[in-house]
């Protein structure tokens, strides 16, 4: 067995009989099951996160016919649409208290109180959270309609009419694939895709930043517990770098794949058992390409926190000197939305060809419109050459690092490692 | 199999090694000797090509250092760490598998070296559940798994228990015994005197003295003399030859001077004191090395070889800190 198979299998064994790996890799597609099916769940119907306890209104004033009872009518079928009844309570103040002491009790999802003149002065609801935002965009629906034509009535125009001219348009979106071609969508296809693209790309971010961390740790440690004379004496420093590398890689590939593989089952088979479509943006394409930019990512950053490791004192040394690698992580993720909303503008093209941020955001691009193949190409080309380029100034920067220890290093000092033969 | 020549090392103004020249030949225990700070271990990191010598030159059987050969090769630092997290048999495997040994064969000899260091009970357990002393038999077991022709021994000895030296003593001869080449570096002359077939000892990165034991003995010792007699003996200290004399109740001790032989002292004495025994006193290699370094060392360590004098004294301790500070 060539000795850096022999580290690398040593490495991958470390890093994936952890109790965090296993607890990761399962716990993985639960995650993944939150970005395939819930969306299409959430969207399916606004029953699905209502029903309940009943609604009560009081009306004020009452008169048998007249505002009151339109309004009550229109709240009725509002009501029945949310999955809730409508109960009628006395406007007293007696009634009005048990009312409200049965909303903060849980006995009535909510309390509606309509005033006499309630289609000018408004209305009020009172609710136990405050927060239930379905609830009162129903409401606020229901007595829009009934108010407008109380006032189209109130005006002498016909309330058919006033519907007619009040009318709005309906605008439908539809996005455009490769070559023009339709594709399903909506407004709600804009969430699911900012959804989609938000997963994606904070899995990559935090992978990345996992690995990296735990290939500089794995450096560090194995110089603090003095065993690195002991694998010098047996491997050069070359191949017990990219041992190391390639180890805990093959550890994150496997973990990847694990979550790709389960991503792709579920949005072919679970989704459509239960009736549901998985976001049209995780599809095979689309993990393909999470994967191939976890692996660059991985191996850019790797060596990075490699050479890091290496040239760190210690645990809390190596943190202080990695926080340019971090800043390069965290960039492109504060200005996520910049790039999901302007996926062609020149600052998203530019970072999408920077070797640092290009894993993340040309992942970005890809997921919401897809880039020329010039530039994918580009970004993969520019990506792939400084890897080659971090990885051979990592290994002289390991080289010569790995036996320093006592001092705390500069990262110039470092940087100048990397130039030395 | 090992040849030093004129051998530099300078840290920044310390010159750490200073032309040591020396040769280890095939089935043999050499002994690089002297107190701490003496430049031992920068020699045999230099061996190991952990670090560079400035000048000079280190060849294996005529060949300058490469990867290859570090599969023949075995080696315990000086300054001992292990995988805390990895199992004691998975950590040998994994040593002797970067040596080239493949995992079935490793995984034998590690039985089998477990078994003879008593620790077979421990295999499967942590190396952070380990004892420092059993820790370091998991490391030598780990620097002869591979079966090298060269092992280098950077104070093997330090933080053991009699028995465990004793073991490690045996299975260094039992190296030699097997044709082995066997370097390794120690500042307890009983060692020294128990093993070497020849030594180096140095000082301040120089070589005092070298050549084998006997040798050494020969030129350096100082020859004494033990009589147990009746009889006044205050003229033996008048004698010529004599250099000085210990009294002790029944008994004194002569230390000769120059090329005086006990011949001389027996006839002197022969007559005028009723002699019950008269034994000519082997020197000892810590004689030799305190009166060559010189008794001021104040880092010379007592030939007890007990685990106090081996390891750990405040004066090694500054030493390591200045050894870490200057690498």
């Amino acid at each position: 067995m060539p000795k850096i198979v022999a580290i690398l299998r040593h490495e991958f064994r470390l890093a994936a009989a952890n109790k965090a790996y296993v607890v990761l890799t399962i716990l993985g597609p639960f995650l993944i099951l939150a970005i395939t099916i819930l969306p299409g769940l959430l969207s399916m119907s606004p029953a699905a996160s209502s029903g309940g306890a009943p609604v009560a209104v009081a009306v004020e004033a009452a008169s048998g016919s007249g505002p009151g009872a339109s309004a009550l009518s229109a709240l009725a079928s509002a009501a029945e649409k949310l999955g809730r009844k409508l109960v009628k309570v006395e406007a007293g103040a007696e009634a009005l208290a048990a009312a409200k002491a049965g909303v903060s009790q849980g006995g009535y999802a909510a309390l509606i109180l309509l005033p006499s003149s309630w289609e000018d002065s408004g209305a009020t609801v009172f609710t136990k959270t405050g927060t239930e935002a379905v609830l009162y965009g129903a409401v606020e629906a229901a007595l829009g309609e009934a108010a407008r034509e109380i006032r189209a009535r109130r005006s002498g125009v016909d309330p058919a009419l006033a519907r007619e001219l009040s009318r709005g348009v309906a605008l439908s979106v539809v996005k455009l694939g490769k070559d023009a071609a339709e594709e399903e969508s909506g407004d709600q296809e804009f969430m699911t895709t900012l959804f989609t693209v938000m997963s994606f790309v904070m899995l990559l971010y935090m992978t990345t930043l996992l690995y990296g961390q735990l290939i500089g740790r794995s450096v560090v440690q194995e110089k603090t517990s003095k065993t690195v004379e002991i694998m010098l004496s047996s491997v050069s420093a070359r191949e017990l770098m990219f041992g190391k590398i390639l180890g805990l890689g093959l550890a994150g590939l496997l973990q990847y794949g694990v979550w790709a593989g389960i991503a792709v089952l579920l949005s072919t088979f679970a989704a459509p058992a239960l009736g549901l479509s998985a976001p049209a943006a995780v599809s095979p394409a689309n993990l393909g390409w999470l994967v191939l930019f976890f692996v660059l990512a991985f191996f850019l950053y790797a060596s990075g926190y490699a050479a890091i490791g290496a040239a760190a004192e210690d645990e809390h040394d190596l943190g202080q000197l990695a926080w340019p690698l971090l800043v390069f992580l965290i960039v492109p993720l504060v200005m996520i939305s910049s790039f999901v909303m302007n996926p062609d503008s020149s600052l998203s093209v530019a970072l999408s060809l920077f070797p640092m941020t290009s894993p993340i955001v040309m992942l970005v691009r890809i997921l919401v419109s897809p880039p020329p193949a010039w530039q994918v190409a580009l970004s993969l080309g520019v990506l792939l050459a400084s890897i080659y380029a971090m990885a051979s100034g990592a290994a002289r920067i390991f080289r010569v690092g790995i036996l320093m220890t006592g001092k705390r290093r500069k990262l110039k000092e470092i940087l100048r490692w990397a130039r030395a033969r | 199999m090992l040849k030093l020549e004129r051998v530099v090392k300078t840290y920044e103004t310390v010159r750490a090694v200073d032309g040591l020249s020396f040769e280890a030949r095939p089935g043999e225990i050499f002994g690089l000797i002297g107190p701490n700070g003496a430049g031992k271990s920068t020699t045999i990191r230099m061996i190991m090509n952990v670090i560079s010598p400035d000048s000079g030159s280190i060849r294996f059987d005529g060949e300058a250092f490469s990867e290859a050969m570090k599969r023949r090769i075995g080696y315990l630092p000086e300054e001992r760490g292990l995988h805390k997290k990895s199992k004691v048999e998975e950590i040998l495997v994994y040593l002797a598998s970067l040596k080239g040994v493949d995992r079935a064969t490793a995984r034998v000899q590690a039985s089998a070296w477990l078994e003879r260091f008593d620790l077979a009970d421990w295999k499967g357990r942590k190396v952070e559940e380990l004892s420092k002393g059993m820790a370091q038999k998991v490391q030598f077991i780990g620097s002869v798994i591979h079966d090298p022709d060269l092992v280098l021994f950077d104070e093997p000895f330090s933080g053991l228990d009699p028995l465990s030296q004793d073991l490690f003593l045996k299975t260094v001869l039992e190296l030699k015994g097997r044709g082995k080449t066997v370097i390794f570096s120690t500042h307890v002359m009983e060692h020294a005197e128990r093993l070497c077939d020849r030594l180096l000892l140095v000082r301040k990165g120089k070589e005092l003295v070298s050549g084998s034991v006997s040798a050494i003995k020969e030129r350096h010792g100082k020859k004494a003399v033990q009589i147990e007699f009746d009889g006044d003996a205050s003229f033996v200290e008048s004698l010529p030859f004599v250099e000085s004399v210990r009294s002790f109740p029944r008994w004194i001790e002569v230390s000769l001077r120059g090329a005086a032989g006990p011949d001389e002292l027996l006839s002197a004495v022969a007559g005028r004191l009723s002699v019950r025994r008269f034994e000519v006193m082997a020197p000892s290699l810590h004689s030799i090395f305190v009166s060559l370094v010189g008794g001021g060392e104040g880092a010379v360590a007592e030939g007890t070889g007990s685990e106090d004098g081996a390891d750990g004294g405040p004066a090694e301790e500054a030493q390591a800190a200045r050894e870490a500070s200057r690498a």
